[in-house]
């Protein structure tokens, strides 16, 4: 465990403040051993719950449209920055993507790799993806979807 | 120190930022590569996904010193170089931090691989046997490598259908005469007893591993249980690999590989394909001879046409009995569950295969049993006797080939157990071939029991043919 020289934090402690959730160990207790729907009948439902257009969350999420269209009719996977563009694009908090990635089978958001603290950070203040790329691109990181950093 | 709740969000950034950029790990490995993911958290070991500048992936490891104590760099799992085992990149050190960086094997993990398509048979020991080649690089070197944490998680299958094996946390170089393990390592289920400390490990406990996760591949799980069944053959290549001594399994994991393609009744195809395909390059038919190799490499015992291999014993039986109705057209095997008579196997024999009924019925009255082109069967029975599964077999396979069961066959086995060789000869051919699947009983077997080896045999040799 990571503790900041300078604050006397641990990332532990960071993390627990990012998530409802009190640590990805228990997120990942609670959830191990159930099925989940395809990816694509889970974007869709939630789509419907939240009232949202598939375009308007294509859009927001800075997904190419063809490929967007795709990933909602289950006729793509999606990669891991994908997904997350996509919480974006969903406006989702750091519990409600994690079950995202755990659906579409991607490793969780992690307390010990600094990006995904960062995005988990924007995440929680409800970032557009364009803010979260700049945070990332601030620091350093490299952005979501691929695009190399400087 | 600070009280956490009073950060403003932007000293909350701040905040992540410097906990990061103050962390454990080596500032070289931080300065060429970003860490994309965490794959796996261990007792003082986390696996990392990372990319370089070019946005190349790669696995890192990364080990705490105070739990691990790592030798300095290991020049024999570093000069590992085999497509399907991930290469050493780099390695990184501070004083609390070991990093190793290995390419990254891109593909999907067995279990979930497994658990997505319904695997068959015939998938699974291909699947398998890739394994045992990449098993039999590690362990045929100078310094043999036992990787001990062979299951599904730790086996890729890449997108081009090769098969990786991934994770050599634990995997050390075999010290002969070392003192026994004293960590265990390994995972519960697929760990071989002597893991757990007993003696020191060798080969074999690869071996074990391999025969759990065959079983899981088959059955669902990596544990026994009597009420799944699995395709015979396959049955004694696990309990072979997972005898609880390590004398008593398989040595070599060659021979593992040999048993599997031997389990899979495709084996005897291509054996057919061989022999049909030399005698052919002597007399220069090269044309024909492809054709030969074509349909037997193309040949599926799991298909329509052949032994069904994900059935039950009942299934098979009932299976077996319209398979024969329908091809013979036949009543002979009504009432599957009534005791088989030396007099119904005649009938069968006389009636459905056209054989001479005095060659069927006459047999010789004196001396030790023996071929002879007089008679078919080598022993004198009485039509009400019940079958034994041995006789039964016999007559399945003579009645395709008697080339099979003939003396110079004999000359393969190294004893003689008191049974007639023409019969020991064909339960051989029928337990490779997979002609005995499903047939369960030594002596008194039933009609369906015996309709079932004669559908296996025309099954078998149709597909050879």
């Amino acid at each position: 465990m990571h503790v900041a020289k300078t604050t006397g934090i641990t990332t532990r402690e960071l993390w627990a403040r990012l998530f409802k959730a009190p640590s990805i160990g228990s997120y990942l207790d609670e959830h191990s051993g159930s099925t989940f729907p395809p990816f694509s009948d889970y974007i869709e439902r939630l789509c419907e719950e939240r009232g949202e257009k598939r375009e308007s969350v294509i859009n927001r999420a800075g997904i190419e449209r063809t490929f967007g269209h795709r990933l909602f009719n289950g006729t793509r996977n999606p990669s891991r920055d994908t997904v997350l563009q996509l919480a974006f694009g969903f406006g989702l908090d750091c519990d409600e993507t994690q079950q995202l990635l755990k659906i579409a089978q991607m490793s969780a958001l992690h307390p010990k790799v600094k990006r995904d603290a960062v995005i988990a950070y924007c995440l929680n203040n409800g970032s557009s993806l364009m803010d979260a790329q700049q945070t990332l691109y601030d620091n350093g990181l490299p952005l979501l979807g691929g695009a190399k950093r400087e | 120190m600070n009280s956490p709740r009073a950060l403003n969000p932007d000293d909350l950034l701040d905040t992540i930022v410097a906990v990061y950029d103050y962390g454990d790990y080596p500032q070289d490995f931080l300065a060429s590569y970003d860490i994309m993911e965490c794959l796996g958290e261990g007792v003082g070991c986390d696996t990392f996904l990372v990319q370089d500048a070019e946005e190349s992936q790669f696995i890192a490891k990364c080990y705490d010193k105070s739990v691990w104590e790592l030798e300095g760099s290991d020049d024999i799992l570093e000069s590992l170089d085999h497509p399907n085992l991930p290469k050493h990149i780099a390695r990184f050190d501070n004083d609390t931090m070991t990093v190793v960086v290995r390419t990254f094997m891109e593909g999907t993990p067995l279990d979930r691989y497994a658990n997505a398509k319904d695997l068959d048979e015939q998938e699974i020991v291909s699947i398998c046997a890739k394994l045992c080649d990449v098993i039999g690089y590690l362990h045929h070197r100078a310094h043999p490598i036992i990787h001990r944490d062979i299951k599904p998680a730790n086996v890729i299958v890449r997108p081009d259908g090769s098969v990786a094996l991934i994770d050599f946390d634990i995997a050390r170089v075999y010290r002969a005469g070392s003192e026994t393990d004293t960590r265990f390592f390994g995972t519960v289920a697929y760990a071989p007893p002597e893991q757990y400390g007993f003696a020191q490990t060798d080969e074999r406990a690869d071996i074990y591993s391999l025969g759990v996760l065959l079983r899981f591949l088959l059955t669902g799980s990596p544990r026994q249980n009597k009420n799944v069944r699995v395709y015979r053959p396959l049955e004694k290549v696990i309990s072979k690999c997972t005898a609880f001594d390590p004398a008593k399994r398989y040595s070599d994991i060659d021979q593992v590989k040999r048993a599997l393609l031997a389990a899979n009744p495709q084996s005897q195809g291509l054996r057919i394909a061989g022999i049909v395909v030399a005698a052919l390059v002597v007399f220069g038919l090269l044309g024909f001879a492809g054709v030969q190799i074509y349909r037997a490499v193309t040949w599926s015992p799991f298909n329509s046409d052949a032994i069904p291999a994900v059935l039950n014993d009942e299934e098979r039986i009932a299976d077996a009995v319209s398979y024969m109705k329908d091809k013979y057209n036949t009543d002979l095997f009504d009432n599957p569950d009534d005791l088989a008579t030396v007099g119904l196997l005649r009938h069968v024999l006389i009636d459905l295969y056209g054989l001479d009924r005095d060659y069927v019925y006459s047999f010789q009255e004196e001396g030790l049993p023996g071929e002879s082109d007089d008679y078919f069967m080598a022993w004198g029975w009485d039509d009400d006797q019940t079958v034994r599964k041995e006789t039964a077999v016999y007559a399945a396979v003579k009645v395709h080939d008697p080339k099979l069961v003939a003396e110079d066959q004999w000359s393969k086995l190294p004893d003689d157990n008191g049974e007639y060789p023409g019969a020991r000869v064909a339960m051989l051919f029928a337990d490779e071939t997979g002609i005995t699947t499903g047939v369960n009983r030594p002596y008194d077997i039933t009609k369906g029991e015996l309709a079932l080896v004669f559908a296996n045999a025309d099954r078998v040799f149709e597909a050879a043919e």
